[in-house]
């Protein structure tokens, strides 16, 4: 099967030396949901920005669709949905009309641009608010625009910058139910975005991004189960802790929890735990709960970089990206 | 083709809701010329006493200027509205599409071209209320497509800085540039009586050629080819460098 996207050492420094994306290589087949998944700063967005023709690389080459973001920018442009991150959308245009110029854009049939404007607005739930003007819309409303902006010429690969930041819980889950559609459907989809659930939930594999390079890629069970077993996490009742670490020794690795509980790791996979029940209460110990405890992504990403996702360090990278790439941004003002 | 067409309207009419959508907004900027001329005549009305000044009536002297001095501004306007664009990011939704680059940017300036005619039409109506002579249809009409030109060249100078420097803060230099283009011209008086460096610079400033294609259907009451031909090559040649360089920075706006 093609790659929809490939990169091969791809980078991008800005001046000052400022090194955003020092070489990267991907490959997402057609069909897949990829999750970039990296703190504010990590080179996220400017790896997308080069993949969607609006920044060209300093190094490195990369092709979506299967043309080259360089040399046939126009083409990728022809096959690509793009969201970018806050959803760019004018305020005094209504939602129909961002529809509608989006196909003009695309050089779709007027007819046709219009059909496929009423049925995306339907899709996502805007048909009622569609000729409103988009300054009165709500958060969620707008990325649910943004989104269906990007879906009207039927793109090949769909580009979702950051999808729900920002977003509340429902609105969230909305915007992930409609891309899980549009990939059943053929769609591939890259996403990028900082919060481990959303990588999760959505990707059939996970990059992590670092500082402008990979730490790691794989599917999220993979990338978890690489780092370390499942742990189950007991409370032990009155005062029985020290007689259960040792009966818990034999079966794994012990080590204290949060709240004074206690845990073992099940190096023999979940079906250890009816075992372990087992031996704690031929030894008279009562517990008062357990948990099995699978490793998170968010441990995979301590374990791959070393720290945190909202690490300080990560978010004055983000502020030095800036001030080489984008501009100083001023109250807006309209003429 | 067509398609291409449609994608100009678009991005005009877009350029239009600034006006039509906001209307509290648009209010200074409608006026601003008015008031220009209005202060002007009362200012230097009789500076058509002194000898050597080639029209006896300075409302219809002065009131090219002040319709092309609308249209900069408004072409002006048109380059802080893309810094704007380029801050929130709506430009690159515009960059990300296949749409041709020269597609994009004939939809800006098109809609400079046709905001530039709301000034100028309250201006006229006031400017014939205090007395400018009516230049005929033909002088009128040639002053609009002047005018709308000019709105789209001072465009073009705002789109090539607002791609250049990416900030609204760019904004007095758009604004100053097609200020000083206008002004330092035969703008308040005829080339005979300027003196010294506004003198030289007046004579080669292609505007100055714009204001006379202008200021002739009101001055002299009728067209001439003399004076309509050197307005044209004025306004392509501005053109075709100022589209140049602004082609130019689209290209590069991702370097």
């Amino acid at each position: 099967m093609p790659a929809a996207i490939e990169t091969h050492a791809l980078a991008r420094s800005f001046k000052g030396d400022v090194v955003a994306v020092a070489g990267i290589d991907l490959e997402v087949a057609e069909g897949e949901i990829y999750a970039f998944l990296g703190p504010n700063g990590a080179g996220k967005t400017t790896t997308v920005r080069m993949l969607t023709t609006l920044l060209a690389p300093t190094g490195g080459r990369a092709s979506v669709a299967g043309h080259d973001v360089a040399g046939e920018a126009d083409a990728v442009r022809r096959s690509i949905g793009v969201a970018l991150q806050e959803a760019a959308l004018d305020p005094l245009m209504t939602g129909r009309e961002l529809m509608l110029l989006q196909a003009t854009l695309h050089a779709l049939p007027r007819a046709e641009g219009r059909r496929r404007a009423e049925a995306l607005l339907e899709r996502v739930d805007l048909a009622d608010a569609a000729d409103r003007r988009v300054g009165t819309y709500s958060g969620g409303m707008r990325r649910r625009l943004d989104l269906a902006s990007a879906l009207v010429h039927e793109p090949a690969v769909l580009f979702l910058d950051e999808p729900t930041t920002g977003l509340d819980p429902v609105s969230r889950l909305t915007i992930w139910e409609e891309v899980q559609k549009l990939n059943d459907a053929g769609t591939t989809v890259f996403l990028t975005t900082q919060y481990l659930e959303e990588a999760d939930r959505l990707a059939d594999r996970v990059g992590i991004i670092d500082r402008g390079t990979m730490a790691a890629e794989d599917t999220p069970a993979a990338l978890k189960a690489g780092i370390r077993d499942p742990r189950l996490e007991l409370t032990i009742a009155d005062g029985g802790a020290d007689r259960a670490r040792d009966v818990l020794t034999r079966f794994g690795e012990v080590a204290p929890a949060a709240d004074g509980r206690v845990s073992v790791s099940l190096g023999g996979g979940r079906g250890q735990v009816a075992a372990i029940v087992r031996a704690l209460d031929d030894a008279g110990l009562m517990m008062d709960s357990l948990d099995v405890v699978e490793p998170t992504l968010d441990d995979v990403f301590v374990a791959k970089t070393g720290r945190g996702l909202d690490d300080q360090r990560a978010r004055e990278q983000e502020q030095r990206e800036r001030s080489g790439d984008e501009q100083l941004v001023v109250e807006p003002a309209r003429q | 083709m067509s398609g291409r067409i449609a994608t100009v309207r678009a991005l005009a009419f877009r350029g239009l809701n600034e006006v039509v959508r906001v209307p509290g907004a648009a209010i200074p900027s409608l006026l601003a010329p008015t008031i220009f001329l209005l202060g002007f005549v009362s200012m230097f009305g009789n500076l058509t006493e002194l000898p050597g000044f080639t029209s006896d009536d300075f409302v219809s002297f002065v009131l090219p200027v002040m319709m092309l001095q609308g249209a900069g501004f408004t072409g002006a306007a048109t380059g802080v509205n893309l810094a704007r664009d380029i801050e929130q990011g709506w430009f690159d939704r515009l960059l990300a599409s296949p749409a041709p680059r020269p597609v994009l940017l004939a939809g800006m300036i098109a809609s400079a071209s046709v905001r530039a005619l709301l000034p100028t039409s309250v201006l006229l109506v006031v400017a014939f209320a205090i007395g400018a002579d009516y230049p005929g249809v033909v002088g009128l009409l040639v002053a609009l497509v002047f005018v709308a030109a000019f709105a789209a060249l001072a465009a073009a100078w705002g789109i090539v800085l607002a791609l250049r420097f990416k900030t609204q803060s760019a904004a007095p230099l758009m604004q100053a540039g097609t200020f000083m283009a206008v002004m330092f011209t035969t703008s308040y008086a005829p080339l005979e009586l300027l003196t010294g460096w506004l003198r030289a610079v007046a004579t080669v400033n292609p505007v100055t050629r714009v204001i006379e294609a202008v200021r002739q259907g009101f001055v002299a009451g009728e067209v001439s080819w003399a004076l309509t031909w050197p307005g044209l090559v004025a306004v392509a040649g501005l053109g075709a460098v100022l589209v140049a360089l602004a082609l130019r920075g689209m290209a590069r706006s991702g370097r």
